[in-house]
Order: C-alpha cells, then sequence, then structure tokens
C-alpha cells in the first residue's frame, strides 16, 4: 500500500485546558497544554497516573465526560478544523472517520454480546458507509495484515480472543474507517512481553503503511521508546518536556524526566545507580496553586519555583518547562545525567 | 526454607460444548527457596508462575508431588495441621487498590490480625498499637500520617506498603509477591522493590517474586535465582544475572528479546530472537513444548521433551539445543 505520507495531517493543540468538577470547586486536571504532532509521525505522551495523560487524550475527541469539562484551548485537526469547536453530528461523524481511538483495555471496549462482525456492521451503518461488503473486506484486510485469521475474527465473541487478539480488534475498527489521526490508549498495558512486542511492530507498520499521525499514551516509558519518534512527558497535568525521542531519553533536560529514566528498572547497567523518585504523584486536590507543580520532589528546586510556574521554553527542538534548565547557558551544550 | 517436588496440577475445565476439557497448569516442577533468599518466577500470563505461588502459599492445592517447609514434608499432616506452617508464608497481592478493605481504616486493618499474632504468642493487647507503628515505618511510612486514614486517602505506592506490613504482621518467613509492582506507579517502583530487598537482608524474609518483567527480578536483593516458566514447565533456571545477560533456552531468549529498547540510552541486542505465532496450545504434544514457537527447533524437539538439567552447573536448561545469544539492549553511555 504506498499513500502519499504528505496526506497525514497535522494536530495543534494549543492552550488546552480541563477541569474536573470536585467538591473543592472545579480542578484543573490538564493545564494550558501546547502540544504538536507533526504530520506522519507517531507521539508517545508518557505519565504517571494523575498526570492528565487519558483525559489529553479524549479531548482530541471532544470527548471528556461530565464532571470534566474542557474550559479553555483549541484542538485544530488538518482538514478537520477545530475539534472542541464541533458538536452533535458533526462530532459524531468526525470519530471514527478523522479521528480513530483504540480505547484502553480493548476487551471493556468490544460488547460482549455480539460478535465482532456484527460490532463492525453497527460502525458501518451508523457512519453510513453504502458499501458494507467492502468495510467488511477492509476488516478482514487489516486483520490479515496484524497476523490474524479475518473471517475467524469477526464470526468470534470478543471472550473467545485473547487478549493481544483484542488488542488488534480494537487497531481495526480504528483504522477500517480510514481515520487518518489515531490516538492508542495504554495499548500494550496487561499483555504479555512477547505480545506486547507485536503489537508495538504493528502499530509502527500500519502506521507507515497509511500514512498516519498517531498518539501514544502510557505510563510506560518502554511501551513509547520502541515506536514513538517523539516523546511528550506530562506531570500534574502540564507538558513538561517534549523533544525527539532518543534525545529526550539520552539526555532529559527536565529533573522529572531524568528522575523517571533513572527509575525504570533495566536489563543491563550498574542497578545501584537505579532509585524510584522521592515522594508521591500529586492528585487533583493536591496539586499546588501557584509555582512550579514537580517542585516538591525536584531535587533542582529554587525560590522562584515556588511562586512563579515554569514557561515551556523551546531550545534545539526540544520543548521543556522548568525553571533550573529553561534558558540554558551558551557554554553548557549537553548535560549529562547523573 | 521451603522444596517443592514433581508438583504438579491439573485444572478441569467444564461446561463446554466439547465436554470436560484437562487444562495442565504445572507439568513436575521443582523448587528451592533458603531462607532469605529470592526466587523469581518469570513468564506469561497462563504459564502457571501464579499458581504455582499459591500453591506455595497454601491457598492451592496440588495433584501430585511433595512440599517440604523447614524438613516437614506437608503431605504427612493433616490440613489443619499445616495452616500453621502456611501462615509463614504470606501472599502480597498484585493490585494494591483492591486487597485492603475501603470501609476499614489502615488502623483496623492492621489491629485484627495483629491481636490474633498477640494471641498466638502470648503477648498482651497493648502490644498490638505499638507493633502497628513499629511495622509502617519498617515499611517506610509515617504511622501517624498512615494509621487514622482509609485506603483511598493513599497512593498506590503507600497502600502497597500497607498490605506489605500486613503481610509481616504474622511475622512470616516468606513473602509471595505477585506482580507486586506491576500496578505501581513507575517511578514508585524502585522504591517497592527495594523494600522488598530490604526486608530481605534486615527481617531475613525470603522473597518469592512472580513477574512477567524480567528487568524487575534484578533489584530484589543479591543472589536471587530465576525460574523461566513456560506452560507450566520450568525451561530455564539459574542466578538473576546469569540468566538476564546469558541465557541458553531460546524461549527466555525470546522473553528478553521483547523488551522495548530505550533508544538514546540503549542499543538492541545483536541476536534477537522472535518466536513464531502461538499456535493451538491445546493439543497434547509429545515433543518439547516451546517447538512449535522456537525458531530453531528440529526434529528431535517435536518428537522428544527435554528435561530441565545442567551438565553440573548452576545454570539449568530444558532444550535440546542451548546457545547463547546477545538479546538483552547494552547501554550506550558505558
Amino acid at each position: 500500500m504506498s499513500r502519499d505520507s504528505a496526506a497525514a495531517p497535522g494536530v495543534r493543540i494549543r492552550g488546552l485546558t480541563v477541569v474536573y468538577k470536585t467538591p473543592a470547586g472545579e480542578l484543573p486536571a490538564v493545564s494550558g497544554v501546547d502540544l504538536t504532532l507533526a504530520p506522519g509521525t507517531i507521539t508517545g505522551v508518557v505519565g504517571e497516573s494523575g498526570s492528565g495523560k487519558s483525559t489529553l487524550a479524549l479531548s482530541l475527541l471532544n470527548a471528556v465526560q461530565p464532571p470534566g469539562r474542557i474550559s479553555a484551548g483549541s484542538v485544530e485537526i488538518d482538514g478537520l478544523g477545530d475539534v472542541l469547536a464541533l458538536g452533535g453530528e458533526e462530532l459524531r461523524r468526525a470519530r471514527g472517520r478523522k479521528v480513530g481511538y483504540v480505547f484502553q483495555a480493548a476487551q471493556n471496549s468490544l460488547n460482549p454480546l455480539k460478535t465482532i462482525g456484527k460490532q463492525l456492521l453497527d460502525l458501518g451503518r451508523s457512519h453510513d458507509v453504502d458499501d458494507l461488503r467492502e468495510l467488511v473486506r477492509d476488516a478482514k484486510g487489516l486483520l490479515a495484515r496484524m497476523g490474524l485469521d479475518g473471517a475467524r475474527v469477526l464470526d468470534s465473541h470478543q471472550h473467545e480472543l485473547s487478549g493481544g487478539m483484542r488488542q488488534r480488534v480494537g487497531i481495526m475498527l480504528a483504522l477500517v474507517l480510514n481515520a487518518q489521526v489515531v490516538v492508542l490508549d495504554e495499548p500494550t498495558t496487561a499483555l504479555d512481553m512477547i505480545t506486547q512486542a507485536t503489537i508495538l511492530r504493528i502499530i509502527r507498520e500500519v502506521h507507515e503503511e497509511r500514512a498516519l499521525t498517531t498518539l501514544v499514551i502510557t505510563h510506560d516509558v518502554g511501551a513509547v521508546a520502541e515506536v514513538a519518534d517523539s516523546l511528550a512527558v506530562m506531570y500534574g497535568g502540564r507538558v513538561v518536556e517534549h523533544g525527539p525521542i532518543a534525545e529526550v531519553l539520552g539526555g532529559p533536560r527536565h529533573p522529572y524526566t531524568q528522575g523517571l529514566i533513572r527509575a525504570i528498572p533495566r536489563l543491563s547497567g550498574d542497578i545501584s545507580l537505579a532509585r524510584a523518585l522521592p515522594g508521591r504523584p500529586p492528585t487533583l486536590g493536591t496539586l499546588p496553586v501557584a509555582g512550579c507543580v514537580f517542585r516538591e520532589r525536584c531535587d533542582r528546586r529554587m525560590e522562584i519555583c515556588d511562586t512563579v510556574e515554569p514557561e515551556p521554553v523551546t531550545h534545539d527542538g526540544r520543548t521543556v518547562s522548568c525553571h533550573a534548565t529553561g534558558r540554558p547557558s551558551p557554554a553548557v551544550k549537553r548535560r549529562e545525567y547523573a | 526454607m521451603i522444596t517443592g517436588t514433581a508438583i504438579t496440577k491439573t485444572f478441569r475445565q467444564r461446561g463446554s460444548v466439547l465436554g470436560k476439557r484437562d487444562v495442565p497448569a504445572l507439568r513436575g516442577v521443582d523448587f528451592a527457596i533458603e531462607r532469605g533468599g529470592a526466587v523469581s518466577f518469570i513468564g506469561e500470563s497462563g504459564c502457571g508462575k501464579t499458581t504455582l505461588g499459591r500453591i506455595i502459599a497454601g491457598l492451592e492445592t496440588y495433584d501430585s508431588g511433595e512440599i517440604v517447609i523447614d524438613g516437614t514434608p506437608m503431605s504427612s499432616l493433616s490440613h489443619h495441621r499445616r495452616q500453621p506452617y502456611f501462615r509463614r508464608i504470606q501472599l502480597i497481592h498484585q493490585d494494591p487498590y483492591s486487597a485492603l478493605n475501603p470501609t476499614r481504616t489502615i488502623h483496623q486493618t492492621l489491629e485484627a490480625p495483629l491481636r490474633l499474632r498477640a494471641r498466638q504468642t502470648g503477648r498482651p493487647r497493648s502490644w498490638v498499637d505499638g507493633r502497628a507503628e513499629e511495622l509502617l515505618s519498617l515499611v517506610g511510612i509515617d504511622p501517624g500520617y498512615v494509621l487514622p486514614r482509609y485506603p483511598h486517602q493513599l497512593s498506590g505506592g503507600m497502600r502497597q506498603r500497607v498490605v506489605i506490613a500486613r503481610a509481616l504482621t504474622m511475622d512470616p518467613e516468606m513473602l509471595v509477591a505477585d506482580e507486586a509492582v506491576s500496578m505501581i506507579d513507575v517511578s514508585l517502583r524502585l522504591g517497592i522493590l527495594g523494600l522488598l530487598r530490604d526486608l530481605r537482608e534486615r527481617l531475613h524474609v525470603s522473597v518469592l517474586f512472580i513477574t512477567h518483567d524480567i528487568a524487575t527480578a534484578r533489584y530484589i536483593g543479591d543472589e536471587g535465582e530465576v525460574y523461566v516458566i513456560y506452560r507450566g514447565q520450568v525451561i530455564e533456571r539459574g542466578p538473576t544475572e546469569t540468566i538476564i545477560a546469558d541465557p541458553v533456552h531460546p524461549y527466555t531468549q525470546s522473553l528478553l528479546s521483547a523488551i522495548p529498547v530505550l533508544h538514546g540510552l540503549e542499543r538492541p541486542g545483536s541476536e534477537q530472537v522472535v518466536p513464531t505465532e502461538a499456535l493451538d496450545e491445546g493439543q497434547a504434544d509429545a515433543g518439547c513444548l516451546f517447538a512449535r514457537r522456537c525458531p530453531f527447533s528440529t526434529d528431535r524437539c517435536e518428537n522428544e521433551r527435554p528435561v530441565l538439567s545442567g551438565d553440573g552447573t548452576v545454570q539449568l536448561h530444558a532444550c535440546f539445543h542451548p546457545r547463547r545469544r546477545s538479546v538483552i539492549p547494552q547501554g550506550v553511555h558505558t
């Protein structure tokens, strides 16, 4: 399959703020996030529980559910416009046709009472697909591409499929209407190592063959390190660092990214160098109102961090929000981490 | 010290249209866990590692074989007389969010088993509160903060520490940690692994660590041993660092090859092993259990099952064609 890779749409998220209504008032889960997904690339978003990564992903579909509410910002997708300005029927059509979404734990997003084939036909009818036969042919093609027997899978109920097979069904359903922007939320969580490696390879190959713009949301740096072109690190509802993946992993600049990478259990290297980050991830209720959200766990905390929130600063194609590293002096070209 | 010999377990599936179906979960497994030692069971879901862990914790029966705890064969005891032995082995669940009763404060959660323990050991009631604080300090959390709170007020990492503290109320000789860090945030995982390592060193507790993530097995302390389990059979076994750096079984090599490479920090190993897609595994086969997925299988593998052996070394394998391959990622900086 050869499609013009220039056809892949770009996605620009600007000033996105999503608040959740709580007894303590409306608290921001995502706060003023700017993130650009370059056309035809895979962007990985990594963050811990409560970092706002899943809320960010749902915003791409304008699908944040109450008590959540998108209170500010825009999500511009080429050929579609601002998703946040869409509503009703227009929005419903965009979901699936333009933006495909592979849900976390695909087993919970499939209907247990219907065969996969019936759910595929439902999807086709709800999007006014004229030629359902062709839709089924496309679906079988995609499943075969991912190493499954299409006819057998379409005749199966979800409980007859393994975790890795369901995840592939999820990817098929997200792509079968020719969506060009695909969001995968924790695509490999709860999968075995070998299955995970297979799914990651499939994501990369399908991404390239169909000229997609892909966003992968995960808590596991390893799961995106293998496939992504660029990596955005989220903490407390902010993107604290964003850049080409090998550079972010090889020379992280934000203290949180540095700590996170140091905390990954690895197969090789000195065990004694690895350590957990002190403190714990913030929750909606414990996020500081002013200043840097990471300062409580930071080893480079300064006075200014208590009062002023660091602005994202772009330098060498890397965007970092940190008072300590945001404005690198010309003398320090490359910073080694301990 | 706990040893097991030729443990087998078969689950019988009922209710399918085809009638009964036997699913062998364990096909004759031997193990030995020293006091203060660390053993990791590695494998994919369905390989039998959790079943084996539950058998060792006394929560599951086995069909044949023998478990010996501190020199006493369990088969010689009645169900009732076995209980004190299995009480020395405590299980830590995977999910710290469902392992704690949400309607009880941490104080109440720890108080109940500690009262039982006080009765068993003839200590006064007043011992209970002090012990609860001691245990929480031991697992690295502030008792004053945690004791009056409910589980939902704590983070996942803290909850897992509370679960470990609760397991310690019984003064166990061994902790069975089943995927104990897989639901913990990445930045806090090493903290829990470090705690298990600490408990080994300070209390001389042995740790049975069950996981699908081999890398974490390196972090529970020195002199650990890894058992790689495939479809109910131990297919490779040896010191943790040896199994990770120099595996000889193609299945171990497949597992290690599947671990993602952190580009920029690491480069992939030069001889990655990718298994073929799993076929129908329900059929009984006489040969090596991994033969159909193994890229290196021969006629002999199809017809004969290799047994775990080591030619006199500490690294045991069940393979007719063992060969070292460089599969794990190597650091770029060093």
